[in-house]
């Protein structure tokens, strides 16, 4: 089972909302506060690296460098990475595969090659397994997971299940039966006609492969089922929480009731939702009351008056979208309003700044850090 | 100027989460439709955005017309296999039998590439259906989904190509390739904001875009602000918000927006140089913005979006 003393959080919403940039400005944010963080990013781009300075992310952990950024020494500690699922992938095969050579044979199929970064779903099911391996290794205090929109999000929520579904020798039952060394058979009954329709669609030798993939994995099987259920467990943990990312357009709070349904549905644990990209009101400001002594004078307190009304008009709108989300989410969720900042976000202080808005991990966890 | 019946019959549209992808694409379908060419525009992935924004519900697998010379469909992986195996094969029966099957469905999810290949493929169809001696349809607007699969699907007919080797399949995909990978025939438009972040994305996504870099037309740059102010009256005139209560404030909240201006133009100069291609500044229509409340879009608005990317100037 994973070890028991990290936590996770999830941070889960539709394209675009946030999901990375509050996922690494709470990683820091738990981080100063004394805590061991690693901060995983799911995303194929760079942005996190972007994000949080460190050049180039790979799989492997690279530590921010919070002390000679900050200068101050909470204790804590700021891993960031960026998922390679092919090497996961390759990684877990080498691990779960009974002897060396029948790793290379998975290795060395072609299908794999394929299937390892393009099957779909792998590259979320990668993300789980390297989320456990991080969860496992006892490094570190919490997890925070950065995830793609939602759609995807929600495959990689199940990816586990799946894959291990599709890694069920089932599959290799309906689809050919080795017979011997080097041949294949197709099964009785109805699995020769699926058998020969998958061979007139995609090609006898693709089939041959295929079958050959998932014959050679086999050995692998036992192995990956435990690692999917121990992912399963995870996810749904007492001291896991999803944080819900929308923005306060419609549409992004239409796909986090989405989501919140399938939470309650899988029955993962909410955290509460993050309103990210909040207009503040404008300070308050009367034209009437002003006439400059130039002409440049009146058209700055014009420039004044109409950057004062949009953001008026901007908040009034964005105040009536929290509301809704408030009423539509469940009753006593919490509920963290993250504002719009001004200027680029890859900058470390404006994460930083983020934090100021964001949950800390007493609110999260409670004053025990148990989550209970 | 292009004579719109040699521009590309195909217009994928791709980008950034978030970014405008599905109003860009709706504004250009709109516009083509409103100057007289049948147009289709494709939903990808199962998202059902589109209706929506024109004021309607529900979209399916089944063309919906929106308005006169402009229909929608929503692609799903799941109705495009169903579509293609049953044109294959035949037998409705056999499709249920394999691809309904409980174990044979999860497998049939896993074969990589297949899912993108099959939409794809329908794309490519539409651009192909024939109606009274002629196309059926002049444009079809692909609303394709964000980068990483976005580039997944462009790519999807070649990498099936590349695992079947033979087979009627293989043969189908290659046909597929051939139009969607050549530029007389498929444009791809990049949507983009302008923010650092979302611009390096873009960047990113173009270089990755590797052989299909030649069917750039262009970039929108989506959501830009317009300036409250020129640059010099502002020097000149905003000493006076000295004597003004809030004074830092007001005068840090024209600044933001004159920053943010300054933004999108180095923005567009940014994406002009890394890809070559002409970059479109398109506003932000807050008062339009179905954003907030979820209202449709106004087909003023769309028109106006349209016209700021000058289809007819991309050569598209
Ligand atoms: N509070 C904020 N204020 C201002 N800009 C923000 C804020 N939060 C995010 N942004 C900006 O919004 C853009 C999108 O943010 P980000 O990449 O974190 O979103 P995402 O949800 O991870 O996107 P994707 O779905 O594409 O992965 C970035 O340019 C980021 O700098
Ligand atoms: N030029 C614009 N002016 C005002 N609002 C806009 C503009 N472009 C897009 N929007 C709004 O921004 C939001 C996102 O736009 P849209 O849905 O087109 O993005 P997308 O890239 O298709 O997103 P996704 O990746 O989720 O499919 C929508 O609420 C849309 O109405
Ligand atoms: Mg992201
Ligand atoms: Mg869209």
């Amino acid at each position: 089972m994973s070890a028991p003393h990290t936590r996770v959080l999830v941070c889960c919403g539709s394209g675009g909302v946030g999901k990375t940039s509050l996922s690494a400005a709470l990683a820091i944010k738990l981080a100063r506060s004394g805590l061991r963080v690693a901060v995983l990013t799911i995303d194929p781009a760079r942005r996190l690296a972007d994000g949080l300075g460190v050049g180039a992310l790979g799989n492997d952990a690279r530590e921010v460098p919070l002390r000679a950024l900050f200068g101050d020494d909470g204790g804590g500690r700021l891993d960031a990475l960026m998922l390679d699922a092919r090497s996961t992938f390759d990684n877990l095969v080498r691990r779960f595969a009974p002897d060396a050579r029948a790793a290379q044979r998975v290795l060395d199929n072609r299908y794999y090659q394929f299937a390892s970064t393009r099957l779909g779903g792998s590259h979320e099911y990668m993300a789980m397994e390297r989320l456990l391996e991080l969860v496992q290794s006892g490094a570190y205090d919490v997890v925070v997971l950065d995830t793609p929109p939602t759609r995807h999000a929600l495959d990689f929520l199940r990816a586990p299940e799946r894959m291990s579904g599709l890694m069920d020798q089932g599959v290799l039952k309906w689809l050919v039966m080795p017979a011997g060394v080097g041949g294949w058979r197709a099964l009785e009954f109805g699995s020769e006609a699926v058998s020969s329709v998958l061979k007139a669609l995609l090609g006898e030798g693709t089939v041959g492969e295929i079958a050959e993939f998932f014959d050679a994995f086999r050995g692998l099987g036992d192995g990956m089922r435990q690692r999917s259920l121990a992912v399963r467990a995870l996810l749904r943990a007492p001291t896991t929480r999803f944080f819900l990312v929308s923005s306060p357009a419609a549409a992004a709070r239409a796909e986090a009731l989405f989501f919140l349904a399938v939470l309650r549905e899988e029955r993962m644990p909410f955290g509460g939702f993050l309103i990210n990209r909040v207009a503040a009101a404008p300070p308050a400001f009367s034209r009437g009351e002003w006439s400059g002594r130039s002409p440049a004078e009146a058209l700055a307190l014009d420039a004044v008056d109409a950057q004062c009304a949009e953001q008026a008009d901007l908040a009034a709108a964005h105040a009536k979208a929290v509301a809704a989300l408030r009423a539509e989410g469940p009753a006593g969720a919490a509920c963290w309003l993250v504002p719009e900042q001004s200027g680029e976000l890859h900058e470390l202080s404006a994460l930083i700044a983020l934090g100021a808005a964001l949950p800390d991990a007493e609110s999260v966890w409670g004053a025990d850090g148990t989550g209970a | 100027m292009t004579m719109s019946g040699q521009a590309p019959r195909v217009v994928l549209v791709t980008g950034k989460g978030g970014v405008g992808k599905t109003v860009v694409s709706a504004s250009l379908a709109l516009h083509y439709a409103s100057i007289g060419l049948r147009t289709v525009l494709v939903e990808t992935a199962g998202a059902t955005n589109v209706s929506a924004l024109f004021g309607r519900t529900g979209s399916g697998y089944a063309l919906t017309e929106l308005r006169p010379r402009l229909s929608t469909l929503s692609l799903t992986p799941e109705a495009a296999i169903e579509d293609y195996v049953v044109q294959q094969i035949r037998f409705k029966r056999l499709y249920t039998m394999v691809f309904k099957n409980r174990v044979m469905g999860p497998f049939i999810d896993a074969v990589p590439g297949l899912h993108d290949a099959v939409q794809l493929g329908k794309v490519f169809d539409l651009s192909r259906e024939r109606r009274a001696g002629g196309h059926a349809w002049d444009r079809v607007v692909v609303d394709a989904p964000a980068t990483g699969h976005g580039l997944t699907m462009l790519g999807s007919a070649r990498s099936m190509m590349e695992l079947t080797r033979a087979g009627p399949l293989h043969e189908g995909v290659k046909q597929v390739q051939d139009v969607i990978g050549d530029p007389r025939h498929t444009a791809v438009l990049l949507v983009s904001l302008a923010e650092g972040l979302p611009v390096n994305e873009t960047i990113e996504l173009w270089e990755r875009l590797g052989e299909s870099r030649a069917l750039l037309r262009g970039v929108a740059l989506n959501l830009c602000l317009p300036s409250p102010i020129g640059a010099a009256d502002w020097r000149d005139g905003s000493g006076v918000l000295d004597a003004v209560p809030n004074g830092a404030a007001l005068r840090g909240l024209v600044e933001r927006r004159l920053q943010r201006v300054d933004q999108q133009a180095a923005a567009a100069e940014r994406l002009h140089a890394a890809t070559g291609a002409p970059v479109r500044a398109l506003s932000d229509l807050r008062a339009a913005r179905d954003g907030l409340n979820g209202r449709p879009w106004a087909e003023p608005d769309l028109l106006r979006l349209a016209a700021q990317l000058d289809p007819s100037g991309l050569g598209l």
